[in-house]
Formats: structure tokens, sequence, C-alpha cells
């Protein structure tokens, strides 16, 4: 009986774990495999859709909600519909073949009832096949439609006849908001944002030859820069009325990059040294009014550099921050001050125009109200705390390496998304940055590569005789060339009525991923307190549910194998910047990491929650070619085991990395060996090392050799480099690193050992 | 004993002044009788290159309440060093400074030529003058091109310390920063629909709050500061400071010096000539029409209430009380905004004297009194607005008449920026004297002073009132009255203020001590070399008792003066009352002034007669009532503000030839002569040249034309009759050269449809009423209702010895 089903089970990946007994659950290979979707056939199941586009928190839909509830875990999808990919099918046709009913994009998961009709896997109508859909465009026969690439692919992107527009397809339209208030001009960032641009424009920048920019510049007042062929150089505009804003002019403030030509250049050359009154005021609503009234017409883009608090105008925010609450336990102010940004970022929606926020910040700017215009209007946002040039040059390097990347990757305009799911099963509740249009519809003015967004699901009708669930998003959007296309995803699910292998479906890191999600939403509406016991009770319930299905019990804590890591994960999370109490913590610093859950703006979106959460530790200074990747050019790359976050693997002769996603810590203990320093530093003494370095030297040694390779591998995987610091054990920054050593007890919560304990006690 | 014909010339010459009465009545009920109200038309800023400045300052009556001024009517003891003043009879010590002073050595302000001195004020800091443009840039290309040429034209005759401001407007306004360098332009962008008040001006253009200029630069909110130090040692008597009542009025210092770069704001904006005539030229170039889209059958949104708020506001907290002019350029209406005239819709016209009679301008009142605040503001800082209009088109020049009217600027009406008429005109504006500067003089105060028996009703003039109640003033108005003080914040060689006085001796008291009654003029003013000037004309004339002297009071008469000050006495009724009433005020005035001073027997109108002096008053009196003055309904509400704008500003002659214009003849019968304005000049055989002041004409007689378009005058055995061809083109131009405005230039002839120009103008003694028949001997009819001279000479006869 049971020890052959327990070595049954563990032959098939699926025997219970004790968590209790297996502490360090964290595996040395920092890649964790998603976990297998397995469907009726082989074919559909090398055909579904990329786990990294589209996700389920369970590999199997349950057949009836009773039988969710019984197990206690988040139904819900993750999506990364805008992707960068290397291959994608594009198809070009008369008629783009979709259900007559619920109009679903024809996929490869459709059942043909014969060589004529298709039935729906979403509503199950039965359909014709249009003649044309017959023909394979690739031998350019008539025949089988199986060989149509619309059933060969779960990812598939259309190039839209006219009937998909509803006006013709917009330019690519781009308006920067520079901020050049006095705290603004003394940071520094303009110089790097206006020598980035002139590194991207005009070819780097998506577009063709109707591109149209824009500069806005603003303190108090607003500046407009006219450019125009006729005139040889920029026209500066100020405007001072920032309670009525109006544009200055008519035609030249948004103009065709390509008929400018060195304006452009001139002005960029000149801006960053222009401003230099004593200016200290910001009316960064009014500078968003007359971004909306400009791009009004044509939709777009806005990028807006803020360093500050807006004060004046429209907009205008006081400081809701006081520096002795930031280590209590209830916090305060998350919600917007004001709906002012909501509404103009609703506006804007309205109009196609999105708009991104880079808040390089080295004070309280009140993140919580000013991410309402992105998060509504489609947009992203960064955030460089402590931002200066010369004080925190790390933060420079940060802003030139995410511009260059947000500049240069792929733009879709004026786009919508709608994701729809087989009959008997709902989206409900939509994260991430957009405006729901209506129940299936999300309107995306602008749609990035690196945006993604989650999805809960019901079960309002059971399933009964279905055999797969079935999610489709299709965005439609206008290519920066002026194309409209529709890019859709489907992902198929088996249907599952039994207890124990829905048990076993988890998929723990898109759980986590929606938890984290769930939890910003219930820190917003409830309180943080109730955040965080709801993540508790979610793994109690979790626990408790896998115990009363499997049977297990006695003095262990038993999980599935593939939900193991979800209560350090939880435990992470309940340490995150986001959701952490009990240590100071700037009001800015948690919103932008709320932000960064509930709509994840990096690649590969779930994986870097994760990092985020936690990050990757790495031993570093005693590298060896063991298990090191070769590379083609000959290039040694050591792959050092990956360590669980806790100090007790910290070795005070040791150096680390720490990956935590946008950055890369290299923690140096005291007690390193002088030889490693100075084949690594170039000094003799650790006293020498440059605390808060942001790069390392090139030297000729086998160990910084190593070091640097390593280096390079982690950047390389990531689409935008991460900025890299160096920090001494002695350094006033440790307990940033500290902070994360996750499992460790700290002010910030108890060790994961004592968490275990806790949920041990809770489990019935 | 000269004639007074001969005196009167002999005191305009020196003095600058005419007086309608130059024996006085010595009672005011008398006074009441004269009809015509004792005024004096004074020229202040009068070109008098006989008269040297005086490089000191004045010496005042050391009496309180009066603190005239020395002059040749002073009585003076030598010995004891004591002036009595001729207006208060204050015995007043000479200051030490005079102790060299005797009958043989007597300072140059009691010698009589000296009735008239200029004194420059050398311990005050000169001033550079300012000019700010405010362009319309809703016109066409060529409108446009054409006067960015005529800016640029003026930017060479300013003097290179001349500070200089550009504001352009459109549907926006814009002004323009010109203490930038080179690699972009910069600009404040107000929206023209709004009316922001003078804070928020100074605000938005981030003025108003900061710490000096440089060296050789007033600072804003400073000009007019005096440093107290003595004036510089010379041939002169050294003079200590003035009184404080003579300086300037208080700083107006607005806010505190703020924290940062001492970057003074307002040279952003306004920057000497030699600085930024770079940055100009290259703002004029890149000057392009208005951008915004103007739709089928709508006008340009054009802001002109808010440019020019915008102006006011910008002068008003950087240089208040320093001269300064903004000059206005408009190619149309203001069609939004404060000061509206018009809406953008085609359809709507813009307002006729009609409409105004009618109550159906529906946007005039606002924007009169926008304007009127804005001229008021404009006044008080001591600045100019010039308007230049140039459209074919009202421009609302009805409702912006105020800006040049109260603050002493100019209103220059043109169809086109591309017109000679404009462009000489706007030359004029930069025209220079002979010791090369500027004929232009900024913010005056003029001050007026009576002997005890006279008090001054009032001024009408391009100035505004300063308030000032002396003891002097008349609670009678005439014209601006009110106050003793005036503020012309710009003069010419020629702006003459009309001044009105009241005489308040009582019926039966003596004849006024001395016998003589005394004005004192004191005109303190910037003039264009930045100096501070002070002049000051003292002027005196006989007491008569009107009951037993009368020949005396009416021989000292002056019927033009007398003229001049009734149209501009009647032009400033107009302003306010119906037409018709200043009409019947005009005939009542005129019939109360015959039965006064005419000779006759009662009820017998063919024994009228008047003394000579008289005699051309009624005919004036005629023109005037049918001039364009009073009569409105062949003008547009435009016209009528700038016919009005000019009557009150010019001197004795142009006015007079405003009102009664002159026609010369030229013909083979005799050498150029003037002749009778009226139809029966009008001859086949005759060139006649008219000069209504608004226009030139020439007009040639139906065979003078006909031989002309046979082309004699290229003939050469017809050489004289080139000549006479030419001989009033030479005078038109004589004329032309010198006329501010220029005028419109008509070349017609008998039955050219510009005829009308004439035919409007001459009295109609031939209506098609009275006509006998076309082409007689006799001149041609006139077609007209009016009456003729000779019915209007006969009814007043009839009045006038009407007994009842
Ligand atoms: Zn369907
Ligand atoms: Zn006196």
């Amino acid at each position: 009986g049971m020890s052959v089903n327990q070595g049954f089970n563990a032959g098939w990946g699926v025997a219970p774990i004790d968590l209790l007994q297996n502490r360090h659950i964290i595996p040395p290979n920092p890649v964790i495999e998603p976990p297998k979707i397995t469907l009726q056939n082989e074919y559909w199941s090398s055909v579904n859709c990329e786990s990294d586009i589209f996700r389920c928190t369970m590999t199997k839909i349950p057949e009836t909600s009773g039988l969710l509830q019984k197990c206690r875990l988040p139904l819900g999808i993750l999506i990364h519909p805008f992707k960068d990919l290397p291959r994608l099918p594009v198809v070009q046709c008369n008629t783009i073949v979709r259900c007559r009913a619920c109009r679903t994009y024809i996929n490869p998961f459709v059942h043909f009832i014969d060589k004529r009709r298709w039935k729906c896997n979403l509503c199950f109508r039965s359909n014709d096949v249009p003649d044309e859909f017959l023909f394979d465009p690739k031998s350019s026969t008539y025949g089988d439609p199986g060989r149509r690439p619309e059933l060969q692919s779960a990812t598939i992107e259309f190039i839209a006849p006219s009937e998909y527009m509803l006006r013709p397809p917009q330019p690519a339209a781009y308006v920067f908001l520079l901020d050049v208030s006095w705290n603004a001009v003394q940071s520094g960032y303009l110089k790097i944002v206006c020598d980035t641009l002139l590194a991207h424009l005009p070819d780097r920048l998506p577009g063709d030859s109707r591109t149209l920019v824009s500069f806005i510049a603003f303190n108090s007042a607003l500046h407009f820069f006219a450019l125009s062929p006729e005139c040889s150089r920029p026209k500066l505009m100020t405007v001072k009325d920032v309670d009525d804003v109006f544009l200055p002019t008519p035609d030249t403030l948004l103009v065709n990059l390509a008929e400018i030509g060195s304006c452009v250049e001139d002005l960029l050359t000149q801006l960053p040294m222009m401003f230099n009154e004593p200016d200290a005021g910001n009316a960064l609503g009014a500078a968003l009014q007359a971004a909306h009234k400009l791009l009004g017409p044509i939709g777009g883009r806005v990028t807006v550099f803020q360093t500050q608090l807006p004060d004046v105008g429209p907009g205008a925010l006081k400081s809701r921050e006081d520096p002795n609450q930031r280590a209590g336990k209830d916090v305060h102010n998350l919600n917007p001050a004001t709906d002012f940004y909501k509404k103009l970022a609703l506006d804007c929606s309205a109009q196609q125009i999105c708009v991104d926020l880079w808040l390089l910040s080295g004070q309280y700017a009140d993140l919580a109200t000013l991410s309402g215009i992105s998060k509504f209007s489609g947009g992203c946002i960064h955030y460089i705390p402590g931002f200066h040039v010369t004080r925190f040059p790390l933060s420079g390097e940060k802003l030139e390496a995410e511009l260059g990347r947000y500049l240069s990757r792929k733009i879709g305009f004026e786009a919508v998304m709608r994701v729809r799911c087989t009959r008997g099963l709902a989206v409900h509740t939509f994260h991430g940055n957009f405006f729901v249009r209506s129940t299936d519809l999300l309107s995306l003015p602008n749609v990035n590569p690196d945006a993604g967004f989650g999805m809960q699901v019901v079960i309002e009708e059971a399933l009964t005789g279905v055999q797969n669930a079935c999610f489709q998003a299709a965005v439609l959007y206008t290519s920066s060339k002026g194309e409209r296309r529709i890019r859709v995803h489907t992902l198929c699910l088996p249907v599952s009525g039994s207890l124990p292998q829905l048990l076993h479906s988890v998929d723990q890191e898109a759980v986590v991923g929606l938890l984290a999600k769930m939890a910003v939403d219930r820190t917003v509406t409830a309180s943080l307190t109730d955040a965080r016991e709801a993540f508790v009770n979610m793994v109690v319930d979790m626990l408790s549910a896998f115990r009363a299905a499997e049977g297990g019990g006695g003095m262990g804590l038993t999980s599935a194998p593939n939900a193991r890591l979800i209560p350090v994960y939880v435990l992470a999370l309940m340490k995150s910047v986001a959701f952490r109490v009990g240590t100071s913590t700037k009001l800015d610093d948690r919103v932008f990491s709320m932000c960064q859950m509930k709509a994840s703006f990096t690649s590969l979106p779930l994986a870097d929650l994760i990092l985020m959460v936690y990050p990757c530790l790495y031993p570093v200074h005693n590298m060896s070619d063991e298990d090191a990747i070769v590379e083609s050019d000959g290039e040694i790359i050591p792959q050092p085991p990956r360590l669980p976050l806790t100090y007790e693997r910290i070795d005070s002769g040791g150096v680390y990395l720490m990956d935590s996603g946008d950055k890369l810590t290299f923690y140096v203990c005291r007690a390193i060996n002088p030889a490693w320093i100075l084949a690594v530093f170039n000094v003799h003494h650790f006293s020498h090392i440059q605390d808060g370095a942001i790069d390392l030297p090139e030297l000729d040694t086998r160990e910084s050799k190593r070091v640097r390779s390593f280096l390079g591998h982690l950047q390389a995987q990531k689409f935008m480099p991460a900025t890299l610091v160096v920090m001494r054990e002695d350094s006033k920054d440790r307990m940033d690193f500290v902070h994360r050593l996750v499992e460790d007890k700290s002010d910030c919560g108890s060790s994961y050992y004592e968490f275990l304990q806790m949920l041990k006690g809770l489990v019935k | 004993m000269a004639t007074y014909q001969e005196y009167i010339v002999q005191n305009e010459e020196r003095d600058g002044v005419r007086l309608s009465w130059n024996v006085w009545p010595s009672s005011r009920l008398e006074a009441t009788r004269l009809v015509v109200p004792l005024g004096v038309l004074y020229t202040p800023m009068k070109e008098l290159p006989e008269l040297p400045p005086l490089m000191y300052d004045p010496i005042l009556c050391s009496r309180s309440n009066c603190r005239a001024i020395l002059n040749p009517f002073c009585q003076v003891d030598f010995r004891a060093r004591i002036w009595v003043c001729n207006f208060c009879f204050q015995r007043n010590t000479f200051p030490p400074n005079y102790a060299g002073i005797s009958e043989q050595n007597q300072p140059p302000e009691l010698i009589p030529q000296f009735s008239t001195a200029e004194y420059i004020i050398t311990r005050a800091a000169a001033l550079p003058p300012i000019f700010l443009f405010v362009v319309d840039t809703c016109v066409d290309e060529e409108e446009l091109a054409a006067l960015k040429e005529s800016l640029q034209m003026s930017l060479s005759l300013l003097p290179p310390n001349a500070l200089i401001g550009l504001i352009t407007f459109g549907n926006m306004v814009q002004v323009h920063e010109l203490g930038t360098d080179g690699g972009l332009s910069k600009s404040y962008v107000f929206r023209g629909t709004k009316d922001l008040n003078a804070k928020q001006i100074q605000d938005m253009l981030g003025i108003g709050k900061m710490a000096p200029a440089g060296p050789g630069m007033p600072a804003p909110g400073q000009p007019g500061m005096m440093p107290q130090m003595p004036g510089p040692a010379g041939a002169a008597p050294q003079m200590p400071g003035m009184p404080p009542q003579m300086g300037q009025p208080p700083l107006q210092r607005p806010g505190m010096p703020a924290q940062g770069p001492p970057v003074p704001p307002a040279n952003r904006f306004l920057q000497p000539a030699q600085r930024c005539d770079a940055v100009l030229t290259d703002l004029l170039g890149e000057m392009q029409r208005d951008p915004w889209p103007v739709p089928q059958g709508k006008r340009y949104l054009r802001s002109t209430g808010a440019a020019l708020a915008i102006a006011v506001g910008l002068l008003e907290c950087t240089y208040p009380n320093a001269g300064g002019r903004i000059m206005l350029f408009v190619g149309g209406a203001c069609s939004q905004g404060p000061g509206m005239v018009v809406d953008d819709d085609l359809r709507h016209p813009i307002r006729s004297h009609h409409d105004i009679d009618k109550d159906n301008a529906k946007f005039m009142k606002k924007a009169i009194k926008h304007y009127e605040a804005l001229a008021n503001r404009a006044a008080r800082n001591g600045h100019v607005i010039d308007v230049y209009s140039c459209a074919l088109d009202q421009t609302g020049l009805h409702e912006m008449k105020s800006c040049a009217n109260f603050t002493g600027g100019h209103m220059v009406m043109g169809d086109s920026f591309n017109s000679s008429l404009f462009k000489q005109t706007f030359r004029l504006v930069f025209d220079k004297d002979a010791k090369n500067e500027f004929k232009m003089g900024f913010n005056a105060q003029m001050e007026v002073k009576t002997s005890r028996e006279l008090k001054v009703s009032g001024t009408i003039g391009p100035c505004i009132s300063m308030n000032v109640k002396g003891s002097c003033v008349s609670d009678s108005e005439i014209g601006v009255g009110g106050t003793c003080q005036w503020k012309f914040c710009g003069l010419t060689p020629r702006t003459t203020a009309a001044v009105f006085f009241e005489v308040v001796n009582q019926h039966g008291a003596p004849i006024p001590q001395g016998g003589r009654g005394c004005i004192q003029f004191i005109t303190q003013y910037q003039h264009s070399s930045g100096q501070k000037r002070v002049r000051v004309t003292t002027l005196n004339r006989n007491w008569a008792d009107a009951s037993t002297q009368l020949t005396h009071i009416s021989a000292g008469f002056d019927q033009e003066a007398a003229a001049v000050l009734m149209g501009r006495f009647a032009a400033f009724r107009a302003e306010t009352d119906d037409g018709p009433d200043v009409l019947r005020w005009v005939d009542r005035m005129l019939i109360r002034l015959c039965q006064k001073f005419g000779e006759y027997n009662k009820d017998d109108p063919a024994s009228f007669r008047l003394a000579e002096n008289f005699s051309l008053y009624p005919q004036f009196m005629f023109h005037l009532r049918r001039s364009q003055f009073l009569q409105v309904f062949n003008n547009s509400p435009d016209e009528t503000s700038f016919y009005r704008h000019m009557l009150v500003r010019e001197d004795l002659m142009q006015s007079l030839i405003m009102i009664q214009p002159v026609l010369y003849s030229y013909s083979f019968n005799g050498p150029p002569e003037p002749v009778l304005l009226d139809t029966s000049s009008i001859q086949a055989d005759r060139i006649l040249l008219m000069d209504t002041f608004f226009q030139i004409l020439i007009f040639h007689g139906e065979t003078i034309a006909s031989w002309k378009s046979q082309g004699y005058q290229e003939m050469p055995e017809y050489e004289s009759f080139r000549q006479l061809l030419q001989a009033p083109i030479d005078d038109a131009e004589e004329i032309l050269a010198t006329r501010f405005p220029i005028p419109r230039y008509i070349v017609t002839e008998q039955g050219g449809s510009q005829a009308r120009f004439l035919l409007s103008k001459v009295n109609p003694s031939q209506t098609h009423n009275t006509m006998y028949g076309y082409g007689q001997e006799g001149g041609s009819p006139v077609l007209t209702d009016d009456v003729s001279l000779q019915v209007f000479m006969e009814h007043l006869k009839k009045l006038a010895v009407s007994s009842s």
C-alpha cells in the first residue's frame, strides 16, 4: 500500500515533502523549471503557449468550483503578451478566421469536425472553414487546414485588415516631459537623458518616416520647444499660466523627426545647460495636461522625468510622509492623495495616450499618487531613489542602462487586449497597468515587451465533460511602422476532477506571482496587516488542504513537492519592501515595490518578480571550472551554486554576489584573503576596496576573469543590464544586504524555521 | 505800439501760447458774458532754438502753498536781494549763491525774453528711453514683411542706450526675451483670452522681485531716483536741491530682492539697443504670421487687448515713472479676450455709428472700459501708448482711443503697413531735431499756477489728471478738471494743451492788484536725451472792467485761438454728448458771441457788422459744425476717433486747417493763391490744392484734366503747362514732408470718383437746390443738403439781432 504508493509518487516526482526536514529548500540550480502541462495528445502539448508568455497558477483546471475550493489554491493566469520573441509566425490574410459566436481566433486547440467545419474550443460552437483557410501559404496548395500556421502555433500575429481600424493607424508619437526644477537640474539627470536620447535618435527609436516627437520642460512653468524645418533654431516658449494650460502654438510642438533634422540635436545638446535659474517649483500636473492636449488628436507615448513632489498648479501635492513612522506596523497614505492623476490617465487612455513615469527622486515624491498617471494609462513606472549623478553614481548608471532599453524596445500603439476563456470559466480581477474598458477588454494605449498582467479566474459553471480549458489573449495594436496587428496567445490546460491530481498541479512561482498582486490590492483596499495575515492564511490553508487530501500527518509539515517553495517565498514576500513592517521603509520605496508586484515591467515578469522577492545568492570567492559552461569562443563561465538566503551560509572570509534582478550586490567580507583582493580589486587591503564602486577593474588574473565572466553571464540573461555595486562588510549600506537574507530572523520578521514552526501550529 | 496781431505772434513765438482773450475781464460775471471762455493754447515743448537752457534748478517761492517759480514779472529788490512772488506776493530772499546779482548782473530767469525758461536738472540721473513694440501677427505675408521692415528700420534710428522690448500677438501673446544668446529664441506665452491683472503678469514674467541690474542701466523699479548731490559747478549759480514737491513721486519698488543669482529679470525683456540689436534682427527675421488656423468664414483670433495689458504690466513693474513708449501695431480688430471689439464670425461686421446710436454694439462698452483702464495705468506710470493701425476695415480705434489720448501717444490710421503713408509716418516718429535728438518728450507733468483772481477749469489735450487739488483749481470744469497738474506721457514739439480758466474776482471788486493777472505753466519732463528738464512759461495780461472798457477786451480777442479752443471744447463734448446737442450748443454760443460783440440795430439783420478780429469766427464755426469732428455719419467710429484725436493735440495752425481746410488755386491767370473754400472756386482751368490736414488733394479742373490726358505736358512747347501741373505737387510734397501723420495724398480731377473729398469740404454755395445748370460760369454745383455759408450767415444775423 503506502510504501508502494510513496515509491510510485517519488518516481513521478510527486512525493510529499516534509518542509521541517528539508530546511534548505532552495535548489542549488538557480533555474526553476515551470511545471509541464500535459495534454491528451503529444502535438497539443508541444504547441502549447510558452510558459514565459502565458501561465496559470495550476497546470490542471478543477472541474468544479467546489473542487477548487477544496484545493485552497488561487486560480489565475499571468500573461506577458508583448514579450520579445525570437520567432513569431506572422499571417497576412483577407479574413482572419474567428468563431462566429464568441469571436475566438482559430487556434491549435480547436476541433475539426471535418475539413469544412471546426468547433470552437471556448464556446463549442460549430463554425465553417472559409476557402481561403484551406490554402497553405508555405506550399501554395489547397487542402489540409492543419498546415495553417494558425493551427501550428499557440502564439501568432495577424496583420489586420482595415475592419480592425477605427481610424488610419497612428504614427509613432513620443512626448518627453522633462523636470527642470532646481532640484532636477542639480541632480544632473538631464545630461544623461539628453545624451541617451541623442544616441537613440532618430534610428534607434521605433518608428518610421512619420515619427513625431516633442519636448516639454517644466518647473513652476511649462517650457515648450517649437521646432520647424523653416526655422534654423529651436524656439523656447514658456507658459507660466499653469492653472489653465494651453498650447502656445498649434503646429511646431509635435514635429516630424525626419523633417526637422539637426534641430532636435541642437536642442538636446543645449537643453542640459538651459535651465539655470533657481526655480524650485514643479508643475507636473500642468505638464501632463499639456502633453495630453498635444497628443490628444493622435495618441502616443508620454515619457515623464520627475524628481520631486509636484507643488504648483493642478495636481499639486503636499508631503504625506512622516519619517518617524517609517518603521511602524500600520502604513498609511498608500492610496492617492487626489484622483487628479487617475482622472487624467483615464482621459489619456481614452485618446490612446500612455504615460510612462520615471521618478528620479532624492526625496518623497508621493508615488502612491503619481503612479496613477501610469497605472491607468497602460504605462510603466521606473524609480531610481536617491538619484544624483555625482553623489550616487550608481543611479546615473542605472538611468542610462534602463533608459537605453526603454527607448529602443518595441512598442505597440493604440492597443487593446481581450482575454477569453472556455465557457464556464471567467476572468474577474485584473492586475497590471491598464484601463478595463469592458469585462474582458483592457485598454492599453501603449503596450511594451516588458509589461506583465495577471487575472484571477473563477469557475462559474462546472466543466463537466470538458477535457480541456483554454485561455486566449489577443492584443490588437499599431506597430511603430504604422501597421495594425493582432497578436494572439492561446493556453490550453487539461481539466481534472481529481483532488490529489489538482493539489499536485500547483505552479508555485505562478501562485506567488498572483498572491503578490492580490496582496497589493488587499493592502490598498484594507490594510497591510490584513494582507500579511492573508499570506499566512493562504499558506496554512494550502498545507491544511494537502494534509486533508493526502492523509499525511504526525510530526511533519508536508507539502506537495511542487508547492514546497511557497512558504519560503511567502516569508520573503512578507519581508519585501512592499509588505514588510518593523524596519524603516520609505513610503515611495514601498509603493514602488508594490507597483512592481502589481505590474512587473521587467522581462520575464514572473521570474524577475521572484528574483526581486527571493534573490539569488552565489559565493564567488572560490569559483572553479567545475561545472563551468564553455562558450563557443572558448570563454569559461563558472557556475557557482546558489545559496539559501541565510547568514549561516556567509563565510567571514567569503565574497558573495546577490542578484536581485535589477541589481547585483558584490558583498565582500572582512576576512577575505588579501591575495584574492589583489587579484580582483588590485588593492592590497580590504580597507582599500572602494565601497559603493560600480564596476570591477579588468585585471589579467584568473580570479578577476572568473568573476567578470560570471557577472557577464548573469547580465547577458537580463534584457536590461543590472547595476553592479561593491559593498564591503563594514559598509553603511550593509543592512540592505542583510535584510535580503530572508531566511534569517531580523527586525522585519521571523526566520524561515520559526515561520515553519508557526505554520505547523496553524495547519489543521 | 505794435498791433494785437503782432503781439499775438510775438507771444506765440516766445512762449508757445495763444489766448482766446488777451485782456481779461476783471469780474466773474463779466467773464461769463464774454461767451467764449478764457483759454490758453499752450505748446509746452515748442521748439525754441533761441532759448539756451539753464543748467541749474529753478528758484521757488517759499510759500508752501504757492511754490511758483521766479520769473521776469517778479519785482526784485536787488539791494535787499529780495524778490516778490507775482502769484502770492510773498517776499522771498534769494539763495546765497545769488549773492552777486544786481541790476546789471541779472540771472537769465529775470530777463523778459525768458518768460519761458528751460532748466536742466543735472543732478537727476539720465534715463534711456524705452520702446516696447507690440506687434500683431494676424496679417498677411506682405503686410508682415512690410511691418518687419519698418521695425528693422526703426532699430537703426534708436539711440544705443534705448531699452527695447518685443511682444508679438495673435491668438496668443508672446513676450520675447532679448537677453538671450544665439542658440535658441525664448519667449513667454500668454493666452489671448485671459484678462490678467498686473500682479499675475508680473508673476508670470518672473519680474518685479529681483535685485538691481548691472552698471550702466537703471535698475528695474528704480528709475527717476535722484541722488542727493549738488549740480555741477559752472557759469550758472549753484542751486540748492529742489523741494520734494518738484521731485519725482516716491519710488515704486515692487517687492523685495529674492535669493538667487543676480539676473535682473526685466533685462530679459528690455535690453539696450546696442546689446540686443542682433537678437532682435533674428527675431524679426523669424517672425511669422500667426500660425493658428483660421477657418473659412472666420476672422483671425486676435488678442490685442491681452497683448496690450501685458505690455502695460511689463513696463509698469519694471520702469514705473520712466519715459517709455508702447508701440502697438494692429492689422485688424481685437476678436477675442479682453478688449475684443468684434467676434471672429465674418458674418458679424464691426460696429458702425449707426449701431452705437441704436445701442447695438455689444462689445463696445466692455472694450472701452478695458482700454481706458490700461490707458490710465500706463499714463500714471508715465508710459506712452502709440496705436499704429493699418487695415482696410476698422480695427477698434474707437475703443482703443483712450490709449493714445490719455498717454500722449500717436494714433495712426492707414490701409496697409506696406503703404507709404504708414512707412513715412512711422519714420517721422523717430524724426530728430537740429541737435540730433528725438522730437519726443517723456513722462511730463504740467502744473498751472494762477493769480488769485483766476482759477483753472481744466485741460483738453492728450493727458490725464494728476488729481492735485490746489488753491487755483476751479469748481467748474472744462475738459479734464479738478486738478492743477496733468500728466502728458508723450510730448512732441507740436503737442498743444488747451487750458481753460475762470475769472473768480467778484463783481464790483476793484481791479486786482498790479493791474495784471498771471499764469505760470511748469512742465517737468524727460528729454529724449534722458535729461530731466523743467520748462517754465509765465505770462501776464491786463485786467479790464468790461462794463466800462469792453472795447479793450474785445480788441484782445484772438479769433483763431478762440475757434480752436471752441473746436476742442466741442469735440470733447461730442465724445459724451448727443451730436445734435453739441451742434445746438455751438450755434448758441456763436449767436451769443455775435449778440455781444456785433454792431447792429435791433431786428435789422442788414445792419449787422463784426469787428475785424471777430469777422472770421462765424466762418470757422460754420466749418466746424459741418466737419468730421461733429458730423459722424459719413465716417466710421474709428475714423471719428482718429480725427478727434488729432484735433485735441495739434497746435493752432494745424488745428485751424482741420477745422477749415485751406484751398489754393493754380492757373495761368497768375501766381498760386489761396481761394475761398467754396464751390465757386472749382473752375475748369484751375488746379486746386486742398489741405484738410488729413488729406492733401490735387484737383484738376475739366480743361486742365483734358489737356493732361492729351499729354500736352510731355511736349516741349507746352513746358509751362508741365510747370503748372508740377507746382501743386511740389507744394504738396512740402506739406507731406513735415505733417504727422502723413496725410492721404489724392490726385483727382473734375468728375473723378475721389473728387468727392473736395466736394464734401467746400462750402455748398451752389447746391442742387439752387442749381442753374451744369458747366456754367461760376463753378460746379455740390450735391448736398447742407446749408451754404451764405444761408448760414443770413440765419445767424437774423438771430443775433433778434430782440426776443
Ligand atoms: Zn466560440
Ligand atoms: Zn508765491
